[in-house]
């Protein structure tokens, strides 16, 4: 249950320009210094808004960090919507 | 040497920073409007004003959350982001009226947070921006958790203005008491995009009236309803708490559907409150 320190991590790279910096240039050591699942590291590594948006991240920290890694509005509510009702 | 003035107003970060992605007419509509608010609190030479207000994660996190935080810092800095198209700016605050608002509070067992240093987001600046552009009235900012559960209940929120309502008659200065937030809006969420104008004009007729007791019924799950970001209302709630017997007049409302929220600005007349229990 490391949903906190994930959401955590989220917030110090939209916030922290040198941990942002980190998670581009070395994300798997970044990823090391926080505990998180393997599951909770592989959906941050490879920007899975889907699988992040389902663990629970909250969409005031996941739309942040998606505009940072230049997601527009159409393709984030894509990926966090899942299946079409 | 009262409370001189009450109103409230959205805060969607496209008011300032995307503009002009709204239709022309809402534009007009809502900074008419904001206008319309900025004059009347000039009009009504206002010292010090309380503002009932929500964050973004720019204060708080999961590892310190309360339900209500009164700012009674000397100053305060904003906006934290660079993208909202308002120049980073320093706010005087008023600590002495946040001491008096705590005082208050704790003597009848209500028990908000409250803290020495704050940075203001979008949430705070907008509305400051266009009632106080020159940000020359000293703030107390009354943060509300309106992010993660559990919230604070309507009824907790209307007992907190009440006694800010209180200490603001009693007050030896002019105070003006402002809340911003909603209408309906999710941001970041499944539904972001999604305006429920419905919802939003039963809230509004609910401010116009003055109806305590119908404000203090909504759950937050019923606010939510209309998007996470609704839950910003509980700070409209708290004003209607600090107003007692009331009636209010929606000065603009526009769903906004490129700011992607439900956008209300009101005003309230109110009593002296020498009629209120």
């Amino acid at each position: 249950m490391s949903l906190y320190v994930l959401q955590k991590l989220i917030r110090d790279i939209n916030r922290n320009p040198a941990i942002r910096e980190r998670f581009t240039a070395e994300p798997d050591a970044l990823l090391a210094d926080y505990d998180l699942t393997p599951q909770e590291s592989a959906a941050l590594a490879a920007r899975d808004y889907r699988g992040l948006y389902a663990l629970g991240v909250h969409g005031l920290l996941l739309r942040p960090f998606s505009i940072i890694h230049q997601v527009s509005e159409p393709d984030y509510l894509f990926a966090i919507r899942g299946d079409p009702e | 040497m009262t409370l001189v003035h009450a109103s409230a107003i959205s805060h969607a970060p496209g008011y300032i920073a995307w503009v002009d992605a709204a239709p022309p007419a809402q534009k007009d509509a809502l900074y008419a409007g904001a206008e319309t608010l900025r004059r009347d609190l000039a009009a009504a030479q206002v010292d010090e004003l309380i503002l009932f207000t929500s964050e973004h994660w720019t204060n708080f996190f999961y590892d310190h959350v309360s339900p209500f935080c009164v700012g009674r810092a000397e100053s305060y800095q904003g906006p934290v982001e660079p993208w909202l198209k308002i120049g980073k700016k320093t706010v005087p605050g008023a600590p002495d009226l946040a001491e008096e608002i705590l005082a208050a509070a704790y003597a009848q067992d209500l028990t908000p947070g409250f803290a020495q240093e704050l940075a203001f987001d979008h949430g705070t600046m907008i509305p400051l921006s266009f009632l106080t552009p020159e940000m020359d009235v000293p703030v107390v900012p009354i943060i509300i958790n309106t992010l993660v559960a559990p919230q604070p209940s309507a009824t907790s929120c209307y007992a907190l203005g009440k006694v800010v309502g209180e200490v603001a008659r009693r007050r030896g200065k002019r105070v003006a008491i402002v809340a911003t937030g909603g209408m309906s809006h999710d941001p970041g969420e499944r539904n972001h995009g999604f305006i429920d104008e419905a919802f939003d004009r039963r809230f509004l007729d609910l401010m116009a009236t003055g109806d305590a007791d119908a404000l203090q019924a909504l759950t937050v799950e019923q606010l939510g309803a209309a998007g996470a970001g609704a839950i910003e209302l509980l700070g409209w709630i708290a004003l209607a708490g600090a107003l007692g017997r009331f009636t209010g007049e929606v000065v603009a409302y526009e769903a906004v559907v490129p700011w992607a929220t439900g956008m209300g600005l009101m005003r309230f007349n109110y009593t002296d409150g020498s009629d209120t229990v």
